[in-house]
């Protein structure tokens, strides 16, 4: 079983290598599938037991010193990941044969594209299983090197460049936090191995602390948190749609693994552990939907929309981390659930919302939603997949992201904290999530309504083709799993029940099941009654009579008054304007018969990229003022730099220590 | 007994709609010194609604026909959950007032998605409207059951609004809830002061600008939709003020279905005495809302003996 699941990684390689080395784009997409394809089947194959509830995977390499030896590990959490995960970039890949058509038809070479995505699979094996700090940092390199290749597809645009440059400095700079972390361990504990790790975090220290928010930091930069987020948005535009999918929904979902590694590995948290994870999830969920609503670009509005998603989950970890310190299992249960199941559920939804998108794109050459409209009734079936999918990203009943989001409710709102104040706390953050959800629907509604329904708001704008099948495919079976997950809520209870038996809390899984099992019968109850009850009024009004709006007394209606994307979110985001700044360029009619021509934009940017523009701007300033300083002499910079040296060179010699 | 139960319940969710718009449009009228429509109004309005065929505005996709039908069902389907009769309702599990607030987000939206499917830019406004108010009013609710629910100690929709008041704390719960609730069911239903569902100008509508381009049985489905979330609110209501709630006696669905038609009296008046606030000053309204669930909550804490 081990074998199997270690050559995935050299099936993976070879996959690559293939896509790399063959002449026509068909065999380098039929060698990256196929590759694909073999490698999850053998991971998934090896990973059954473990996926039952039963037995880890484990080897251990012999390796040279200083890393003496490699430990592998797939437990259920690792299991987990993968078992989602590696499917799920294969179905990307899938996507990308279609997505990319046009350009393999200018005759661009897919090879490279074809191998980085056969790159993400194996850092997938590599963070899922590793125990190993150094190998897990890799692994860690290889899917953040791997994305940014694949975010600059279009390299030639300069915008493109430097939204994936602006993701590669963020990244690393979460890398170096890591790395930061991971030096402090090595210096307690003298090793490189998880074991070792979890042997000096399981007992109590001030280091602890400092180490946890180090991870913390870093592995929210992965996940895009607030206000860790501002590289996602730039990025998730700028990337063809199946990566954008896969980076959202799959990706940086290892920044979320990685922080219940390290959870795990820590045992029981102290309590300010996890008022700090909710506080950040609540933070990252309010901030994330509200900047939704002011977005134009739909990828873009996707992008803030995951920075909110992730937030959802970790406020189900946030409840697990109290629940575990206060020594209230059920509630820990429900909040790790309730998070983990988050994770699942918005690599499903989102992936398919990417693609919709993509096949937006593909058609219109356009996700600018005030120039889009009336979409559904030329590409139907991304019209549908996209309203399917939005439905369930609102939460709504009977999709997959309510059932999530009603365990969270319910551990939230449960009053089993020991203390009053902590209870009313947890009511107060439910009613924030409450929020989250109305302005989501706002948000979804806004997106789909805007760009499917009515009519094109740009009459110029020339609508192509619906999505081949190698585009719908891997949509199809997204939303099947989004309706899935959404009708039979055991099922998800199944696929994280055994993650749960890896956290030490006793009596884990009763009270989960009794507070899900209403569900299983409310959601396809509700879902049964609107799909009858729709498919009876769409069958019986089939031969209607038709007519145009009702213009309410105006007879000479035109596209251009319909409300747009901005004139529909400008209420809410005047009452939210304190958070949502805005540029407003305008040049008004000043004369009775103006002579100027008249325009007026407003433009809404992200406030907290703008900030940390700004105080770098300065940081510069304040470099170069300190710079001017030193002479221009070269001997006097040379001498200083000798200085500097030497007085570095000291300072890390006398740290070796004996 | 149970079966019993469910037949009253079913009884009053598919009739009291009726009767309660017909009370409140009586009351209007009674306010304005006219004699006024018959109660049963609505009824004989459904009737003819039904009876005609839909016209499609030719810009419409299929959503369009679709929504006003999966409106009426998830008001329905929320209240199968609503204590109308004071006690049990036809179906409750713990937190089902998450579910019920979720189900009418369903409907709202699919009504919203329809508006804007016909591209009127007078439906747009109203669907941007409605999703702003639907927006600022789900952290009131939540903040209210959440206030019900731990200073009683419950969990279930009907036996949180059943509230019984053992400690000082609670009454002001108890108080703050009513008024939160009612102003919530205002905005819900769209009623006045938050909007006027029998205004001429579509410039200062909410919800029936929402639907200017629903006709036949379509209409009809909106409207029987509207009026039932109007009864399903108004009963929760009732059932807070109910001094008889959870007791699952006659006297408590008498005095319960009494109350919600108190209710109805109450939004009427409220409807004939006070103008329409400006649009701008709306969310200002909700923000009282949101505020008395937000002291409800603090004033949960201190509940003295009371609750667990």
């Amino acid at each position: 079983m081990t074998l199997l699941f270690l050559l995935s990684v050299p099936v993976l390689l070879v996959g690559a290598a293939l896509a790399l080395a063959l002449r026509s784009n068909l065999a380098r997409a039929t060698a990256t599938l196929v590759s694909q394809a073999a490698a999850s089947a053998m991971v998934l194959t090896s990973l059954l037991p473990t996926l039952r509830g039963q037995a880890a995977l484990e080897v251990v390499w012999p390796w040279p010193t200083p890393i003496n030896s490699i430990a592998f590990r797939v437990d259920a959490l690792g299991a987990f990941f993968l078992a989602w995960s590696l499917p799920m970039t294969t179905l990307g890949t899938l996507y990308a044969v279609g997505y990319l058509r046009p350009y393999f038809q200018r005759g661009r070479n897919g090879g490279w594209h074809f191998a980085l995505l056969n790159m993400v699979c194996l850092s997938f094996v590599l963070i899922y299983s590793v125990q190993n700090a150094l190998v897990y940092l890799l692994g860690w390199e290889i899917a953040a090197v791997a994305a940014w290749l694949l975010v600059i597809w279009d390299y030639g645009n300069q915008k493109i460049r430097f939204a994936g440059f602006n993701y590669l400095v963020s990244t690393h700079v979460g890398l170096f936090v890591l790395v930061a972390a991971f030096m402090l361990l090595h210096s307690e504990t003298r090793s490189m191995d998880f074991a070792a790790f979890g042997k000096f975090l399981s007992h109590p220290s001030p280091l602890r602390g400092t180490i946890f928010l180090l991870l913390g930091v870093s592995f929210a930069l992965k996940s895009a948190f607030f206000p860790f987020h501002t590289w996602l948005p730039r990025a998730h535009s700028a990337a063809p749609a199946h990566v954008s999918a896969l980076m959202s929904g799959v990706i940086h979902k290892a920044g979320l693994f990685a922080f219940l590694r390290f959870t795990l590995l820590m045992g029981k948290p102290e309590e300010w552990m996890g008022w700090a994870v909710l506080c950040f999830g609540v933070l990252s969920a309010f901030f994330g939907i509200l900047y939704t609503t002011t977005q134009r670009d739909l990828k873009r509005l996707l992008g803030y929309s995951s920075t909110e998603n992730v937030g959802i989950a970790a406020i189900g970890f946030g409840i697990g981390y109290l629940g575990w310190a206060w020594g209230v299992p059920a509630l820990a249960v429900l909040g790790f659930a309730g998070g983990l199941l988050h994770i699942l559920n918005h690599a499903l939804f989102k992936c398919l919302l990417f693609y919709a998108a993509g096949s937006v794109y593909r058609a219109a050459h356009t996700v600018d939603i005030e120039r889009l409209g009336g979409l559904a009734k030329r590409l139907p079936v991304t019209a549908a997949l996209f309203l399917l999918a939005s439905l369930a990203s609102a939460a709504l009943p009977p999709l997959n992201g309510f059932v999530s989001e009603f365990m969270i409710y319910s551990a939230l709102l449960a009053g089993k904290a020991p203390s009053d104040q902590a209870n009313v706390l947890l009511i107060g953050f439910s009613a924030v999530l409450a929020f989250v959800g109305g302005v989501s629907a706002l948000s979804t509604t806004r997106a789909f309504g805007l760009s499917f329904l009515g009519n094109a708001r740009d009459t110029e704008l020339h609508v192509g083709q619906d999505a081949p099948p190698s585009m719908w495919l891997p949509m199809v079976l997204h939303a099947f799993g989004v309706v899935a997950l959404g009708l039979a809520p055991g099922l998800a209870l199944r696929a994280v029940g055994p993650v749960l038996k890896l956290f030490p809390l006793r009596q884990a899984s009763d009270g989960l099941a009794s507070s899900v099992s209403p569900l299983t019968l409310a959601q396809p109850l509700l879902a049964a009654l609107v799909v009858s009850v729709g498919a009876a009024a769409w069958f019986f009004s089939r031969h209607a009579r038709r007519a145009p709006t009702w213009g309410c007394g105006y007879t000479a209606a035109s596209p251009r008054m319909q409300y747009s994307g901005t004139s529909f979110s400008e209420q809410f985001v005047r009452l939210f304007a304190a958070f949502l700044p805005s540029v407003r360029r305008e040049q008004l009619p000043d004369e009775t018969f103006p002579r100027k021509t008249s325009h007026l934009s407003t433009h809404h940017f992200d406030a907290v990229e703008r900030r940390m523009f700004e105080m770098l701007g300065q940081a510069e300033d304040v470099v170069a003022h300190a710079s001017e300083k030193i002479p221009e002499q070269s001997r006097f910079a040379f001498a200083a730099g000798l200085v500097a040296l030497v007085i570095i060179g000291a300072l890390v010699l006398g740290g070796q220590s004996p | 007994m149970t079966f019993l139960r469910l037949l009253f319940n079913l009884a009053a969710l598919l009739s009291m709609p009726i009767v309660l718009s017909g009370v409140i449009g009586r009351v209007k009228s009674w306010w304005s010194g006219r004699k006024g429509p018959p109660i049963l109004q609505l009824a004989y309005d459904l009737a003819r609604l039904v009876q005609k065929r839909s016209v499609y505005s030719t810009t419409t996709t299929p959503l369009f026909r679709i929504a006003p039908h999966v409106f009426l069902v998830t008001s329905l389907c929320a209240g199968a959950i609503a204590p109308l009769l004071g006690s049990r309702p036809i179906a409750s599990f713990p937190f089902d007032f998450v579910w019920f607030a979720y189900v009418w987000a369903l409907g709202r939206v699919a009504i919203m998605l329809a508006a804007l499917d016909a591209g009127s830019s007078f439906e747009g406004m109203g669907a941007a409207r409605e999703a702003v108010f639907a927006a600022a009013l789900e952290p009131a609710l939540f903040l209210v059951a959440g206030a019900l629910s731990f200073s009683g100690g419950h969990r279930t929709l009907h036996e949180i609004s059943a509230l019984e008041l053992h400690a000082g704390g609670q009454t002001v719960v108890w108080v703050l809830a009513v008024v939160a609730l009612f102003i919530i069911l205002q905005v819900e239903t769209s009623r006045m002061p938050v909007d006027d569902p029998s205004t001429h100008l579509e410039l200062t509508m909410v919800h029936e600008v929402m639907v200017l381009d629903h006709s036949g049985p379509d209409l009809a489905a909106i409207q029987l939709g509207t009026a039932t979330k109007l009864f399903v609110g108004s009963s929760v209501v009732a059932t807070l003020l109910n001094p008889w709630s959870g007791s699952g006696s006659l006297l408590c669905g008498v005095a319960n279905l009494g109350l919600s038609l108190g209710v109805a009296v109450l939004l009427g008046t409220v409807e004939s005495l006070v103008a329409r606030f400006k649009i701008r000053a709306v969310p200002q309204y909700i923000a009282v809302a949101l505020a008395c669930g937000g002291v409800a909550l603090l004033a949960a804490i201190w509940r003295g003996g009371g609750g667990k």
